[in-house]
């Protein structure tokens, strides 16, 4: 095979990167103390500036607008609004919603006895939300779905249900922003 | 019921432009659904009488001073309707608006949601919001007016299908209007409950949700059932039915129109009767006697696989259906070689398709050579209606495939005395159920006492199963293709909504193998479409009838000329 020859000139070549790395190394430097020296002066004087928190055990507060993982709301008899009308079911673009209606002596007559949603396959796109007629499943600002079995990711309708104070912001918003 | 007596000429009309031939005394709403026009109605049912309750059906006729219900106007020569014109859609406005009026709206409960006339002319005739705002009528709600049907007075629009419905064809008369005006309701007389064998047809009249079947109620969206035509299989009428199945179970069944054999109904009993498909009695295993029964597979972990998708439990390998199959074949030889052919009895319950009683009526004839081959069919009550005195579906097909004694064979009653006496040393039952109720308990257990070998064939569990020295179990109706023939002699299609269990195959395809393992050649797997063509030939009055022209409705024997 025929080669092609080039001939490099690396004596100036590294004289010129070493240059270079010297002033970038310089650059970045200085841009890590401009930040040590500020978030250690935040620090010092009690109002931290570093956007980073020590997630998991810290958290960040998420906008109303934002899309988690589907959850049911608990009213506050500690029942679930949902009646198993199946509506997010059918809008699930994904099928991850499974859900087994039942009746039930109250008077709303109807309930899940099985309400499934596979985090797995879930892509957080809020038609559920969105179909749903009695404000039942909300987009909440979950986002974690670790868990040791592909059966774990499979949430059923204890792991969903969440009380509804603490979804208060988000019931808000779909009312707003749903005309509803 | 509309039909108008005298002499029929054909009329024209012109309905939204469309020309249209008629015969005199039809109504116009009839005329123009059958020809595609679409005109909303409620109280109209073409089965029923009219009513003219719920003023949904009104168009407007030319020359006519006002606009008239298309329901109770008979046509007449040179009447132009018009079905769009801008009254007609004010006035369905104005009358959706009254059903609406005190309308609760609470479809996410509702299991009439998705085949509701008053969600789909909301939303094609209505409004969009409501203008009242005073409170709506409160009225009681699932309220058991019936063992198997579940009234909620507040969804009531009353259009009187339901009166009617128990007034014209179960002539039980228990539902009436009461009060009036503001306060009309439906009830029962004196409270008496809707109690009749065909009371669940009240909750397919019904347009909307006021009146739902117990058994289907909070049980599934109906837009989640996936729907198979097919033949209900309780009696020997042939009730065309539809099957509504998720995840590979029924939910429910409803009937659909052939006026040939159901018009729009069907019986309370029919309708419930499929939890034998599912239900825990079902056989699932092949078993021969003196075989360790299967165990579970102790496997568990992040994925069960004690368990298949449908949640059965998985078991070790234990006898195939093939082995059973190889196993009775052996025991039929043997049988046949030490005793003869008159030691060997073949007794059928007629659950099976037209396609696989030929199979089986040829393997007895040809291959077994036995002349004791018996029909056993279940009696029970009957009516003048649908009800039918046979509780098997395919009596009259088994009849017509010459199911029955040959020549010095024995009936059911004496196959069961020679086996109690020994003469008959191996018996193959196909369906133990027919069996035990057309012989009665008494007459089968000694007879079973004292035979070499049972052979058994069934799909759910019996009195019969645990004596069975090989049982092969068998697909339900619902999971089979094929033909069944009625009391009547109409050939009808049925179709398979459901997977069978794991590993199960029809009773066709049960023949086929038998058949090959007793010849020790191969034939053909079974093809109901192929056997059918058999079936065809095989019958006098069959003769000419194709696979492909059944349809959904069926043809009567003698059509296919």
């Amino acid at each position: 095979m025929a080669a092609r020859v080039v001939t490099v000139d690396r004596r100036s070549l590294r004289a010129k990167g070493g240059a270079f790395g010297a002033r970038a190394f310089a650059k970045g430097l200085s841009v890590t103390w401009r930040h040590f020296s500020r978030n250690l002066m935040g620090w010092v004087r009690g109002t931290p500036t570093v956007a980073t928190v020590m997630f998991p055990e810290e958290d960040v507060v998420k906008p109303a607008a934002f899309r988690g993982m589907p959850v049911l709301v608990q009213m506050d008899d500690g029942k679930e609004r949902c009646v198993a009308c199946g509506l997010c079911e059918w809008a699930c673009p994904v099928d991850c919603i499974s859900i087994d209606p039942a009746e039930t002596p109250d008077p709303i007559e109807r309930h899940p006895l099985r309400f499934d949603i596979d985090m797995g396959r879930c892509m957080y796109c809020g038609l559920c939300e969105e179909a749903c007629p009695e404000e039942a499943i909300v987009m909440s600002d979950r986002v974690e779905i670790s868990a040791f079995s592909r059966g774990g990711i499979v949430w059923n309708k204890e792991d969903l249900l969440v009380p509804q104070d603490q979804l208060a912001r988000r019931l808000d918003w779909i009312r707003r922003s749903y005309d509803r | 019921m509309t039909e108008r007596s005298g002499f029929k000429k054909p009329v024209k009309v012109v309905i939204d432009g469309r020309e249209i031939v008629a015969e005199a005394g039809e109504m116009l709403l009839q005329v123009a659904l059958d020809n595609g026009v679409e005109i909303p109605h409620y109280c109209y049912h073409p089965k029923l009488s009219i009513d003219g309750s719920c003023r949904m059906c009104q168009v407007k006729i030319e020359k006519a001073p006002k606009l008239a219900i298309s329901c109770n106007t008979p046509v007449a020569d040179g009447m132009v309707v018009d079905t769009k014109a801008g009254e007609v859609v004010e006035a369905r406005k104005a009358v959706m608006e009254l059903l609406l009026l005190n309308h609760p709206l609470d479809c996410p409960i509702c299991d009439q949601a998705g085949e509701c006339y008053l969600q789909d002319y909301s939303f094609g005739h209505g409004r969009s919001e409501a203008r009242t705002t005073s409170p709506r009528r409160k009225g009681v709600k699932r309220y058991p007016i019936g063992p198997r049907v579940v009234f909620d007075q507040e969804r009531c629009i009353l259009c009187r299908r339901c009166v009617r419905f128990t007034h014209e064809i179960s002539k039980t008369d228990e539902l009436r209007v009461f009060g009036a005006g503001d306060r009309s309701r439906i009830a029962t007389s004196q409270d008496r409950p809707l109690d009749n064998p065909y009371s669940i047809n009240v909750a397919d009249v019904c347009p909307v949700g006021a009146l739902l079947s117990a058994d289907f109620h909070h049980k599934r969206r109906v837009w989640f059932l996936e729907e198979t035509e097919t033949v209900c299989p309780t009696c020997s009428n042939g009730c065309n039915v539809k099957i509504g199945a998720f995840r590979n179970r029924i939910e429910r069944l409803v009937p659909r129109r052939n006026d040939e054999v159901n018009d729009t109904w069907m019986c309370d009993h029919g309708r419930l009767n499929y939890a034998f498909v599912q239900d825990d009695t079902r056989l699932r295993e092949p078993a021969i006697a003196g075989r360790e029964p299967r165990e579970p597979v102790p496997v568990a972990g992040p994925i069960d696989y004690t368990r298949d998708s449908d949640g059965r439990e998985v078991r070790a390998a234990g006898p195939s259906v093939d082995e059973a199959i190889a196993a009775a074949a052996a025991s039929l030889r043997a049988a046949v070689a030490t005793y003869g052919e008159n030691s060997v009895a073949v007794v059928l319950t007629p659950t099976l398709t037209n396609e696989e009683t030929l199979l089986l009526a040829r393997l007895v004839r040809e291959e077994l050579k036995t002349p004791h081959f018996a029909l056993a069919v279940p009696l029970g009550l009957s009516d003048d209606f649908l009800i039918k005195p046979e509780k098997v579906a395919n009596a009259r097909g088994a009849r017509d495939l010459g199911v029955g004694p040959g020549d010095g064979g024995k009936d059911l009653a004496g196959i069961l005395a020679a086996c109690a006496s020994g003469e008959i040393k191996v018996l193959w039952v196909v369906g133990s159920d027919g069996l035990v109720a057309a012989a009665g308990l008494d007459a089968v257990e000694p007879a079973v006492a004292n035979l070499e070998a049972l052979l058994l064939q069934d799909t759910n569990r019996s009195a019969l199963t645990d004596r069975a020295t090989v049982l092969v179990p068998g697909c339900t109706w619902a999971e089979k293709d094929g033909s069944m023939t009625n009391h009547a002699g109409r050939v009808q299609r049925i179709r398979p909504a459901l997977r069978p269990p794991a590993g199960l195959v029809a009773d066709g395809e049960v023949f086929a193998r038998l058949a090959s393992a007793l010849r020790g050649e191969a034939t053909a797997p079974f093809e109901p479409r192929t056997a059918f063509a058999e079936v065809a030939k095989a019958v006098p009055s069959y003769v000419g009838l194709e696979w492909a022209r059944l349809g959904s409705r069926g043809l009567a024997a003698g059509q296919g000329a």
